[in-house]
């Protein structure tokens, strides 16, 4: 729980209060490059981390990635603060990434394909847990926690994962979650609790043994 | 008496984003200080959130963003030029076909309507047409102008029909016997009128006459 926590301070830090953001809107519609690199900066690592948790190859993160900042750079025009910019990105990046998902699961349909190679992320794209383990049994055993519950959660449907990621990965609020995915807080809030019940069932045996 | 665990268990995800009210908050406690079942459940619940919040984020490989920072510039200088260009091209687009098939229809008539029409080269000299041209002395007869040996130039009048209208001398003394022949001369004499833009008009001429005497 502690490491939970500490990403989501320095996430709140990182993110520009509403006060600059206009300043920062302002700058990214007049074409300034320095503004775009500052928004990189702030949230290429968030995004990125929610692409990869909603496309089902996770080789195809960096392009998805770059499609969503070509589509905030050219669409930023269009943005008139009806909600935060960071909703707004995390809104592009949850359509690029499912638009993607889905074009990558038609073509994956024509061929054979198994659910235990995709889904998990390569050793090298990870970064570290700051709480590692230290003996290599516990190594071992975090690792295959983590990994059962990454297939657990690559496994569910994409309106429950959505949701599921940006509450317990991303950390937004439930007002958030439902203006990322434009539906209502009664629809994040059933589709979180039918989320969590299914990764219980799936995760079941596995967590407590 | 318990609420039945299913209520219980609904609630339980609003429990752990504590989105709960007091009351059922002291309620959902209350059961599960009673139901090992559910306890078990909720920390089943806990423990997934735990793992979720815990796993590992994905770091955005090296180099991606200098990637997509040169790529955004390429586009923020490009697209200017490119778009408007688009835009022209696209506009001028439906006027093409057209455009082309009337300029070649134009070239095939023209064509034609100038093989069908072809004008003979004339036998006739050239007529000048485009520039004005003084009257000119076609033929003089011949004079005798005696023993006056000074030059007489003389201003004669033209009209479009190539006579001699009048005269008058600009140098030159002459005698009455002198200006007899001078008169006979140029009512005998013939002219090329004046022409402006091909058509005759009536002219000046000026005529210097002089004694010659050749020995021989």
């Amino acid at each position: 729980m502690g490491t939970a926590r500490s990403v989501g301070v320095a996430l709140e830090q990182a993110v520009p209060a509403a006060s600059h953001e206009a300043a920062l809107v302002a700058e990214l519609r007049a074409g300034s490059e320095e503004a775009f690199s500052y928004l990189l900066t702030v949230y290429q690592n968030p995004v990125f981390n929610l692409i990869a948790r909603i496309v089902f190859n996770d080789r195809d993160a960096p392009d998805v990635l770059q499609e969503v900042f070509i589509k905030v750079f050219r669409g930023i025009r269009h943005f008139h603060g009806e909600c935060s910019l960071k909703t707004w990105i995390y809104r592009i990046a949850v359509h690029e990434a499912s638009n993607h998902r889905r074009s990558w699961l038609r073509r994956r349909m024509r061929e054979a394909f198994s659910l235990e190679d995709d889904g998990v992320f390569p050793e090298a794209i990870l970064a570290r847990a700051p709480d590692q383990p230290e003996t290599p049994y516990e190594v071992l055993e975090v690792s295959e926690r983590q990994e059962a519950v990454q297939r657990a959660l690559a496994s569910l449907a994409q309106p429950y994962r959505a949701v599921v990621v940006l509450r317990e990965i991303e950390g937004l609020s439930y007002e958030e979650i439902a203006q990322v995915l434009e539906v209502s807080e009664g629809t994040v809030k059933s589709r979180l609790m039918r989320g969590r019940e299914l990764l219980k069932r799936k995760l079941q045996g596995c967590l407590r043994k | 008496m318990f609420e039945s665990c299913m209520k219980i268990r609904h609630q339980f995800s609003d429990y752990l984003d504590d989105r709960c009210g007091h009351e059922e908050r002291r309620s959902i406690r209350f059961h599960l200080d009673h139901c090992a079942s559910c306890r078990e459940d909720l920390e089943q619940m806990q423990a997934i959130q735990a793992e979720l919040r815990g796993l590992p984020r994905p770091q955005v490989p090296s180099g991606l963003g200098l990637q997509m920072r040169v790529r955004l510039s390429q586009r923020t200088h490009r697209r200017l030029f490119s778009e408007w260009r688009i835009r022209f091209e696209n506009a001028l687009r439906p006027f093409l076909l057209p455009a082309s098939g009337g300029v070649l229809t134009a070239v095939i008539f023209f064509g034609l309507i100038m093989g069908t029409s072809f004008v003979p080269a004339t036998t006739f000299p050239d007529v000048p047409i485009s520039i004005v041209t003084p009257a000119r002395l076609k033929e003089l007869p011949p004079i005798n102008l005696g023993d006056d040996d000074q030059a007489h130039v003389l201003l004669i009048q033209v009209d479009a029909a190539g006579r001699a209208v009048s005269y008058k001398t600009l140098s030159g003394q002459v005698s009455p016997q002198l200006t007899h022949r001078l008169d006979m001369v140029i009512y005998f004499s013939t002219f090329d009128p004046a022409t402006t833009f091909g058509r005759p008009t009536g002219g000046q001429v000026v005529l210097s006459l002089r004694r010659i005497t050749v020995r021989g």
